[in-house]
């Protein structure tokens, strides 16, 4: 089975996270929009290190915009092709100012999904978010997702609290009756009207 | 049947949920005249997403039955109803005409 090295969207690319992207997903990781994934790298060498450690369970992707610029992550991990699943995680968008108006975030997740369901054939996906992260969830259940537990004191965020985690499924049936078809009219229903050329609000960053 | 002031009402509600769930630096403006999505828009899809569940759910029930806002009408159009608040009223007010709600 080949993965393809980049996935091409209409508004974004996902390319492999490298060692070249430390100093950035560092900066990223310890902006407040990470507030909810698990504590991370604080230094870029120490982001650098984990990188380079990860296994090959794991994809790694950066989010790009099609001017190449990099404005988030994703992954999916626990990748496990005897039992045909896997779990999309670290989703960050780390540009927000550089992402308004382009539906960056859904574009990327349906790269992602088509990979694991289309491309390494996978019959589930699986994952879970920090319960106070109530958008990401709200997202992810619109998208098809079943909550199918709730585990209790799993995460140690950002802030320094404990959090009980949610745990979410998606099955293919699931994916292909539902989630792509939704995934497809959302970023329709948010085409820009316009090119997306960059403007002054880009220079913001987390 | 809802007036054009409820429904208006319900997307302010919406929004007012966003800014709930992110972070402080990332609050967006909430009134009438508030642009969604597109060109200096300040919601993110992410956020905007949240909207439509949000107002979908409030829709539907006060007039007791499903509503989608991203069916093949909204994917059709030459402006986005998403684009801002006035565009995303006009846009229910019509799918409920159509209805008779």
């Amino acid at each position: 089975m080949s993965i393809p090295l980049v996935l091409y969207g209409e508004h974004v690319d996902l390319r492999p996270l490298s060692l070249a992207d430390a100093a950035l997903t560092c900066r990223w990781r310890n902006c407040d929009r990470a507030a909810f994934l698990s504590q991370g790298a604080t230094e870029p060498a120490e982001q650098a290190k984990w990188i380079a450690a990860r296994p090959a369970s794991e994809l790694n992707f950066i989010v790009e915009l099609k001017t190449g610029r990099p404005v988030g992550m994703l992954s999916l991990v626990n990748l496990d092709l005897i039992h045909r699943r896997a779990e999309p995680g670290r989703f960050l968008i780390g540009e927000p100012a550089a992402v308004r108006g382009i539906p960056v975030a859904l574009e990327a997740m349906k790269l992602l999904y088509g990979l694991a369901f289309d491309g390494l054939g996978l019959l589930r996906i699986w994952g879970t978010i920090a319960a106070d992260n109530v958008r990401m969830i709200k997202l992810q259940k619109y998208l098809g997702m079943r909550e199918e537990g709730r585990m209790r004191q799993h995460y140690l965020v950002n802030n320094g609290t404990l959090q009980d985690a949610i745990l979410l499924g998606l099955l293919v049936e699931e994916y292909r009756q539902l989630t792509l078809p939704r995934l497809e009219a959302l970023i329709e229903s948010c085409r820009p009207a316009t090119s997306t050329t960059p403007t002054k609000a880009e220079a913001l960053t987390c | 049947m809802l007036t054009e002031r409820a429904i208006q009402g319900i997307i302010l509600e919406a929004l007012d949920n966003v800014n709930a769930e992110i972070g402080a630096d990332n609050r967006i403006a909430v009134n009438a005249d508030a642009r969604l999505f597109g060109d200096d828009a300040t919601l993110d899809s992410l956020s905007l997403v949240s909207v439509i569940v949000d107002v979908e759910t409030d829709i539907s029930a006060q007039v007791g039955r499903a509503i989608s806002l991203t069916d093949d009408r909204a994917m059709s159009r030459e402006v986005s109803p998403f684009t801002d608040v006035r565009t995303l009223t006009a846009f229910i007010i019509e799918l409920l005409a159509e209805n008779g709600s």
